[in-house]
């Protein structure tokens, strides 16, 4: 696994960013389809990603549900082709009252989703080892209760790099 | 010694699929077990099947066959991890078996 580096001035542009201005705290959202709007914009107004990509989310939603039941709590990690993307990065939400995703897998399980990774690949080979520790945080309890209890865009930034860092020193 | 031949499947082949075939070779490995693992999208699934003794998928499979289907998704969560392991660490013998007294 590569060495990752979270200093904003020079972090590898191959890798994905995980950035505040790309973080939702305590997100007001009705619908998965509005969380994934609100999610898709920050990318999308940051150049993360092209005018179709937010579309293309929605509508692989549809086919391919990404609500994942972790122990703790109901998890989503839309995302879709790699052509809709200019930049890797992950956007990360924790929403005010949890939404309905349909379960990856089993389209008929709705799963109570609170905190959301909404995925931008580009290449998946060039990011997975950081895309890998990030899925990871499912498994991590810890670290998923402290993201749900975040009050700030930068607190949810360093509950990630230290849960990837940890893995990092594995 | 016969390699067990193992696709895991995901929606497009992005990210999720390699995922859980990085995990599920670990575990195999920690058993020495040594199959050949590969990801692939849903949609390449029907055309590749044939190639393998089993599917590990976190979307529905809907081609048919007759080949053991696992669910990827606690490769994903890790809620029910362990149990799902120990099912494809069991199959994953009983085809070696198979292959090698061919």
């Amino acid at each position: 696994m590569g060495n990752i580096n979270f200093n904003d001035e020079n972090m590898n542009q191959d890798d994905l960013s995980i950035e505040e201005h790309l973080i939702l705290v305590k997100e007001k959202a009705t619908s998965r389809e509005e969380i994934i709007q609100k999610l898709g914009s920050t990318l999308f107004e940051n150049g993360y990603v092209k005018d179709t990509y937010i579309q293309a989310v929605l509508d692989r939603e549809i086919e391919y549900p990404t609500g994942l039941q972790a122990r703790l709590t109901g998890v989503a990690i839309p995302h879709t082709d790699t052509e809709h993307v200019l930049k890797p990065a992950v956007a990360i939400a924790t929403l005010n009252n949890p939404v309905i995703f349909n379960g990856m897998g089993m389209p008929d399980t709705k799963i109570k989703v609170e905190i959301i990774f909404m995925l931008a690949i580009h290449d998946p080979k060039l990011v997975v080892s950081t895309l890998r520790k990030v899925i990871f945080i499912l498994e991590d309890d810890e670290a998923l209760k402290n993201m749900d209890h975040a009050k700030t865009k930068s607190d949810i930034k360093g509950i990630m790099i230290n849960h990837i860092r940890s893995l990092s020193e594995k | 010694m016969y390699k067990v031949r193992i696709v895991v499947v995901c929606g497009s082949g992005v990210a999720m699929a390699m995922h859980a075939a990085y995990k599920l070779r670990e575990y195999l490995e920690k058993e020495k077990l040594y199959a050949h693992i590969d990801g692939c999208g849903n949609n390449e699934l029907p055309g590749k099947i044939n190639a393998y003794d089993i599917v590990v998928s976190n979307a529905q499979v809907t081609v048919k066959t007759d080949k053991p289907i696992f669910s990827a998704i606690p490769l994903i969560t890790g809620v029910g991890e362990k149990e799902l392991v120990e099912k494809i660490i069991v199959k994953v013998r009983e085809i070696q078996e198979e292959k090698n007294n061919d």
